[in-house]
């Protein structure tokens, strides 16, 4: 009961280490996986039945390295990076990420340096990371020994730092993907671990120290006072924040959507004291295979985030044509987690970031077309950031709802009629008229 | 100075909540015949008209027409403290800027409130006319929306020969409902000219439900493909009035 599909053409050879077993390039999905399936699942729900997710299970197989370290000892300038698993929640993995060699290795895990950069780079700062790991419990926040103290001191560095980590075994030569994180690179059960002094970030120390604060606003206070959004979701993760009796361990992955919706959320209560934009925005900008556009609509806050998968991307393998998903929030917010997941919350905080420079608000639209040349999933930090980029550039202004969207329509390639069936917020300029439109006695009214 | 005093508190509880439905800050227009506000929702899609003549309340005194601004969210915040059985003074200090509202049951409480700057220019009513006349009960009206809101965002009227139709569909599942005055669901019907106008029900459905604990009885006005007006009858000398401009999905 399974159907073969054929992988699109892969990310060159250097990753191709094991041809003879996957000599096909095809994946297996149940057959009653309809093509929303994965857009709905992205490998974290499960829904097509497999223990695994297929589509990530055979990307990862493809891209084992070819090269592996061939050895238990590791020693090198860690950026600082640290891992904390979600598998067997809530007794979790922690560790150091530690690359095989000495010097600034700082854009190997801080995405903000990533834009403009190929997926095969970012695959190579990814794969030259060692993860060592080692068995804690998300209650150690409140009383860290040995190792998780180092993590959280390390996290917590200016600059990288140089460290040393024995293995229990040679590390796999595994890439692990998901939807929400980075790709992380090779692990190893951790034996010992030794770091050079760390000289700390002061700000991320206070609110470290702070007990009686909560994680809310620490990671509002260090946002505002410039700390890059990686880093406060490292030492989030790390249970660094928050009231004493509070603290806790959070999965990378988890925390990196907690921040981006924590952020966002503050932004946007601010962004509503500020008045209305006074017409429309447009703004477009493509990217590794994806294009985005944004359309500002002189409206009170609310915002929609919609993506078009093109059949052969990551999460649309099996279809036959685009397959467009999103969600919406009205001013009031939402109170359930996005259907669309992680990339909604950064792609909300790029935006509301963007308002409150501004001092501005705004009905905000984004879309976004993912076409086959964005090969993986590297993590929803390329949503945050490609949005920073989009909202930088100079937008193009319209008086109406009609030109600003046939304006982006220009730039994309999904046509308005797919856009608008699921869009409200398109619906609704389109369709919803103006109470002071009647204001004054137009000639075809009965007088 | 201004001064009114409400014998139940609860009733303009209630009037707020149904201000506060579509807008946030507004100015009262005060004046010797009595209150009004009228202004539009941050989106200038739907419009609350309000009216309390000086009759209405127990106790009216306004020595100068003055527009006051306040928050209605902080204002019903302060009343949602109020009991049953307790009257409501309300109070505008012109030197200090504040509202005070007064409630007096068993303890006497006093809230004061800032005052915001006034910025409204003063808003015009819609110049329309309606083929349309329905009269109803609110519980009646309420019920329709909700059954509505069960499968959509949208809600359509239908006013033909002696029935008021109400539709509301979804790409996957739609409700249809009929109503007479011979059924006994409506109280009055008055068609000039065959009618058929949507709405949002986000709008539409707040605005009943918001409108209906302050008056058993509705209106609702329409043309085709023109704002409707949602009026709630108020057995004082009062009136709550919504408009609310349609959708028009065929351009």
């Amino acid at each position: 009961m399974s159907k073969l599909i054929s992988w699109n053409e892969w990310i060159g050879s250097k990753y191709y280490s094991n041809n003879q077993v996957y000599k096909s390039n095809q994946i297996n999905l149940l057959k009653n996986s309809n093509s929303k399936t994965c857009l709905i699942c992205r490998g974290g729900k499960l829904l097509c039945g497999k223990i695994r997710c297929p589509v990530i299970a055979k990307a990862e197989a493809l891209l084992k390295l070819k090269t592996t370290v061939d050895n238990q000892l590791i020693q090198g300038s860690t950026p600082p990076a640290v891992f904390v698993g979600r598998i067997g929640y809530p007794k979790i993995n922690i560790g150091p990420m530690i690359p095989p060699f000495f010097g600034d290795t700082e854009i190997l895990d801080t995405p903000e340096l990533w834009m403009g950069k190929k997926i095969e780079d970012i695959l190579d700062y990814r794969f030259s990371l060692i993860r060592g790991k080692s068995r804690s419990d998300i209650f150690e926040a409140q009383n860290p020994g040995k190792l998780l103290g180092e993590l959280q001191e390390l996290a917590m560095g200016k600059q990288p730092v140089d460290t040393e980590a024995t293995f229990k075994k040679k590390p796999n030569s595994v890439l692990a993907l998901n939807e929400y994180s980075p790709p992380f690179g090779p692990s190893a059960p951790l034996k010992t671990f030794k770091t050079a002094n760390v000289s700390v970030d002061s700000r991320i120390e206070k609110n470290f120290n702070d007990t009686d604060m909560t994680a809310s606003d620490s990671i509002y206070s260090l946002y505002n006072a410039g700390v890059l959004i990686t880093r406060i979701q490292r030492t989030f993760s790390l249970g660094m924040f928050g009231l004493s009796k509070r603290r806790k361990l959070v999965p990378t992955r988890w925390g990196i959507t907690a921040v981006d919706s924590t952020l966002s959320k503050r932004l946007v209560k601010e962004v509503k004291q500020f008045p209305t934009i006074d017409e429309y925005q447009v703004f477009t900008f493509t990217n590794i295979g994806n294009i985005y556009a944004a359309i500002f609509i002189p409206e009170r806050w609310s915002f929609e985030w919609i993506e078009a998968w093109y059949p052969k991307t990551f999460w649309n393998l099996l279809g036959q044509s685009p397959e467009l998903m999103g969600d919406f929030e009205p001013y009031e917010g939402r109170s359930t987690y996005a259907s669309v997941g992680g990339c909604y919350y950064s792609a909300r905080l790029a935006l509301a970031e963007k308002l409150k420079k501004d001092r501005r608000q705004a009905t905000g639209l984004i879309l976004r077309e993912i076409h086959p040349e964005y090969t993986l999933p590297v993590g929803v930090w390329n949503v945050r950031e490609s949005i920073r980029a989009l909202l930088k550039t100079k937008p193009m202004k319209f008086d109406t709802f009609p030109k600003a969207m046939s304006h982006a329509l220009k730039e994309l390639t999904i046509p308005a009629n797919d856009w608008a069936g699921n869009s409200k917020i398109m619906r609704d300029a389109l369709f919803q008229k103006k109470i002071s439109q009647y204001f004054h006695r137009s000639k075809n009214e009965i007088s | 100075m201004f001064k009114a005093v409400v014998q139940d508190a609860k009733i303009w509880k209630n009037l707020l909540t149904a201000i506060s439905t579509l807008i946030e800050e507004a100015d009262f227009n005060t004046s010797e015949d009595g209150l009004k506000l009228r202004s539009m929702d941050p989106s200038h899609v739907a419009m609350v008209d309000f009216e309390w003549s000086k009759e209405a309340f127990e106790e009216y005194v306004c020595d100068k027409p003055t527009n006051i601004r306040v928050n209605i969210t902080t204002m019903l915040k302060l009343l949602r403290r109020s009991k049953s059985e307790e009257s409501l003074e309300i109070s505008y200090d012109e030197e200090r800027k504040k509202v005070d509202l007064t409630l007096r049951g068993k303890i006497l409480k006093k809230f004061t409130m800032p005052t915001l700057e006034s910025v409204e220019e003063e808003v015009p009513t819609p110049k329309l006319s309606f083929n349309a006349r329905v009269k109803l009960m609110s519980e009646t009206l309420k019920e329709i929306v909700e059954d509505s809101e069960t499968v959509s965002d949208n809600i359509s009227f239908k006013a033909k020969e002696d029935k008021l139709f109400v539709k509301a569909s979804s790409e996957l599942s739609n409700v249809g409902m009929e109503l007479s005055k011979t059924d006994g669901a409506l109280l009055e019907l008055d068609i000039k000219e065959d009618s058929d106008a949507t709405f949002n029900l986000n709008y539409f459905g707040e605005m009943v439900k918001a409108g209906s604990a302050t008056s058993e009885v509705a209106t609702i006005e329409f043309s085709t493909n023109m704002p409707i007006r949602l009026e709630f009858e108020m057995s004082q000398q009062g009136k709550l009035m919504y408009y609310l401009a349609p959708r028009i999905e065929a351009e």
